[in-house]
């Protein structure tokens, strides 16, 4: 909790890994395949390439802020309106993201190995590992991931190399799909799929350095593009695109096909840990990210006293949706569709705000001393 | 300044902690709680929609592995039959009477009735993979005569257990050929295409309880033209064999529209592992290229996936396959030296036009007979087409019954078996089948 934590590029990387991926394990790849059709995979590159100039746009402008996160910029733009307002903004978002799929997750155990159990039981066990992780702090959890994040990724390779079997390369046929204007157009809005990636800008004090800010920034775009890609592109080569747009859980029903003989076979269960390690990583570092945005937004002295009302809040929040369905559609249909709004044009908004008032500032200073 | 819970304290609290959570929940469940079904049979019910016949296995009754014990295969299942509306409504029904709870994770077939498949299926197989417990990779059969039947008549005596027996007759195709894997995710995948159709393992129950019985009535060997059937010319259920086992699989049924269309004998199914790219290898039997009457048989395998072109001429679609086969020698009855490489041409020409015969006539059974693509050749049509809509609208399944096949087969003899020479059978009176 200490601003003296300091972590590498690795870590750092990872752990927005996590933030952006986790949704893969979800219905990420069902979810392209619904806008786009057989097209999906054309529609992750053609995000990709925009997130990549979003991004570097986003570091042009940030190099004039080398360690600050996107409060303290904000303090420079607007002065304690715009921080106060960038912090509701940022934790109203993460608050949002974080009981939705905390109700996801719990939903999906429920359906996949707990059926008996209540859905608040299966919650509960969730909101601890957030709060556990909340209490340890930032590094416990990069740490953690740095060692995690590796084997889950590995875990994901198994599974979707696993169903090679049955792979079916004429499943990418018809190669536009839903056509064009789908993966263009609609596509477009699909950039949100990196909304996570505006985490950055609350580590950026913890990685130090601006040219540690472009690495983090670009590897973790590129690695998360990369698994994006990989499991759309897997996801349609074993369903065709009229059951895939069946499946909630595509990642899931991937891993119940693997079966090599009779002694290599119900493999979910690599998917089911790969899935609860994903969940707890990802939880506990939003939920961490909320706590630590909310403190220094309205500048308070400590975080772990919020810890407990923040996760109550959440675990009341994420029962809200009478039911999966409607979960699914507050991510999908909302979220995942207008987030990039608040996640990618509104800091680029700060940042040019901030960038000219610095330019003003100096050209006051200058002009002082001019007249000096 | 509060004290610090000692730690002696917080080993105690972690540990009655871990006690609460890890040696249950609401989720526990005992093995010994579950009754874990192996087989389901579907047949057209009399007083409900559904005759629903469950193979449990019996856990204590089921042979060991090296060790042995239990009791025999029959012991090891129970058989119960009951009518619902529904899969899931019977399975609620059997947990009345049965005492342990029904679990299907274990389940290894699905078996239709000929009769029930006839008449659609297609409202069951939507409503499956949304089980949890229903597996993707449980395999799909279609039984001459009834389900009920064919589960009855599964009485595996090399396999104690019956989900053993299921489990290795599902994988038989690999060295027979005669067979596929119709495995749901498979058949259910291909229901909802547009350019393939699915398959189904036809199953039966042996019609002939003693040698005397033997008959050839059901054989596809004359509508071939042949003058004696070969392996490939029979379906389940006519197999010309007595014993002890029963239960038979060869062949598939073949569906178009959730309804089963047709069948497929054992060489045809052949036919389309080698169009599909899936052949493994089989014993394949041929009558010698010289001497008619005698056989060759060749250990014939799958060199490379078959190349398909598919084109539209006059709207109609031309398809052409190329089927690229290797075998070993493994008989040669009549003694000619096949293995030398001046004869060897001879024998790989007699294989190519066989096997090309045997696949051009199903093909056109396909498309003539079934009207269902169900080697999915629309696959390679639908790569022509830019975006889903436009190939939606095509409508392929509907032309596919207009489509006319060029097709070529390319056989390579690779290895002689373990003799590199045929030499004649001598007797008093000279050479015998030598030439």
């Amino acid at each position: 909790m200490s601003s003296k934590i300091i972590f590498g590029k690795w870590e750092g990387t990872v752990l927005l890994i996590n933030l952006i991926c986790t949704q893969i394990i979800l219905g990420f790849p069902r979810v392209m395949t619904e806008m786009a059709g057989t097209a999906a995979w054309i529609t992750i590159i053609y995000v990709s390439v925009i997130m990549l100039v979003a991004f570097w746009l986003i570091s042009k402008l940030y190099s004039r802020f080398e360690g600050m996160d996107i409060i303290d910029i904000s303090q420079i733009a607007g002065g304690g309106i715009l921080r106060v307002i960038t912090g509701l903004v940022m934790t109203a978002y993460i608050m949002y993201i974080i009981s939705i799929v905390l109700r996801e997750f719990a939903e999906d155990m429920k359906v996949i190995i707990l059926p008996e159990s209540p859905i608040s039981f299966v919650t509960l066990f969730f909101v601890a590992g957030m709060i556990v992780g909340a209490y340890l702090g930032l590094e416990a959890i990069v740490r953690l991931g740095a060692i995690f994040i590796p084997l889950i990724t590995i875990g994901f390779l198994f599974i979707t190399i696993g169903v090679s079997p049955y792979y079916d390369m004429a499943n990418l046929f018809p190669v536009l799909g839903a056509g064009p204007e789908k993966i263009f157009g609609e596509g477009f809005f699909r950039i949100s799929i990196f909304s996570a990636a505006s985490i950055l800008f609350f580590i950026a004090p913890y990685i130090r350095t601006n040219r540690n800010f472009k690495i983090v920034g670009y590897a973790s775009i590129l690695i998360s593009s990369c698994l994006f890609l990989w499991s759309v592109l897997s996801y349609i080569m074993v369903f065709p695109y009229t059951v895939s747009i069946e499946n909630f859980l595509p990642i899931y029903q991937m891993a119940r096909l693997i079966n090599y003989g009779r002694f290599f076979q119900r493999v979910e269960s690599v998917f089911v840990f790969i899935w609860a390690a994903t969940a707890l990583l990802y939880l506990s570092g939003a939920f961490y990210f909320i706590i630590h945005i909310f403190r220094k937004t309205f500048k308070l002295e400590y975080e772990k006293p919020l810890i407990a009302p923040f996760a109550i809040l959440i675990f009341n929040i994420s029962l809200l949706p009478p039911n999966l369905a409607t979960a699914i559609q507050l991510e999908e249909e909302y979220f995942r569709k207008y987030i990039w709004i608040v996640t990618i044009v509104f800091p680029i908004i700060v940042l040019s705000i901030a960038n000219i008032s610095q330019k003003r500032k100096k050209g006051e200073r200058k002009g002082e001393k001019a007249v000096e | 300044m509060k004290k610090p819970l000692s730690s002696i304290v917080r080993t105690i609290i972690i540990f009655a902690m871990l006690c609460i959570t890890l040696t249950g929940c609401y989720d526990s469940r005992e093995i010994d709680d579950m009754a874990y079904i192996v087989a389901i049979g579907l047949d057209t019910g009399k007083t409900n929609k559904l005759m629903m016949t469950l193979q449990l296995v019996v856990p204590p009754k089921i042979k060991g592995g090296d060790g042995g014990g239990g009791g025999d295969a029959e012991e090891g299942s129970q058989i119960i039959t009951l009518e619902a509306p529904t899969i899931y409504s019977g399975l609620n029904m059997a947990n009345n009477f049965i005492s342990r709870q029904i679990n299907l994770s274990h389940t290894k077939v699905l078996v239709f009735s000929e009769e029930f498949a006839r008449n659609g299926i297609a409202d069951l197989v939507i409503a499956l993979p949304k089980g949890r417990e229903f597996r993707p990779t449980v395999n799909i059969l279609v039984a001459k005569g009834t389900a009920v039947d064919y589960i009855k008549s599964v009485k595996p005596e090399l396999e104690g257990n019956p989900a053993k027996y299921y489990e290795l007759n599902n994988i038989s195709h690999l060295h027979t050929g005669f067979t596929a894997d119709t495995m749901f995710h498979n058949f259910y995948i291909q229901s909802k295409s547009l350019s393939i159709q699915p398959v189904a393992t036809l199953a039966g129950v042996s019609k002939y309880k003693s040698p005397e019985d033997l008959s050839l009535a059901d054989s596809t060997y004359k509508d071939k033209g042949r003058p004696a059937p070969l392996e490939g010319d029979f379906k389940a259920g006519s197999l010309p064999k007595s014993g002890s086992v029963q239960s038979e699989i060869m062949g598939l049924a073949v569906f178009d529209r959730g309804k089963m269309v047709g069948e497929l004998d054992g060489e045809q199914t052949m036919g389309y592992l080698m169009v599909r790219g899936k052949f493994n290898k089989a014993y394949v039997t041929m009558p010698d290229p010289i001497e008619k009457e005698r056989f060759v048989i060749l250990n014939i395998r799958q060199a490379r996936k078959p190349n398909k072109n598919i084109k539209m001429v006059n709207d109609k679609p031309v398809i052409d396959i190329r089927i690229m086969l290797e075998g070993d020698i493994t008989v040669i009855q009549s003694g000619i030296n096949y293995e030398s490489p001046e004869k060897m041409s001879i024998l790989e020409r007699g294989y190519e036009e066989f096997i090309k015969k045997g696949v051009s006539d199903f093909l056109v059974m396909t498309s003539k007979d079934f009207q269902s693509d169900i080697c999915g050749l629309g696959s390679g049509m639908k790569k022509k087409f830019l975006t889903w809509d436009q190939w939606k609208d095509f409508k392929w399944l509907s032309r596919y019954k207009e489509a006319t096949f060029n097709v070529s087969v390319d056989v390579k003899i690779r290895r002689p078996g373990l003799t590199i020479r045929s030499s004649p059978i001598t007797s008093t009176e000279g050479e015998i089948y030598a030439r």
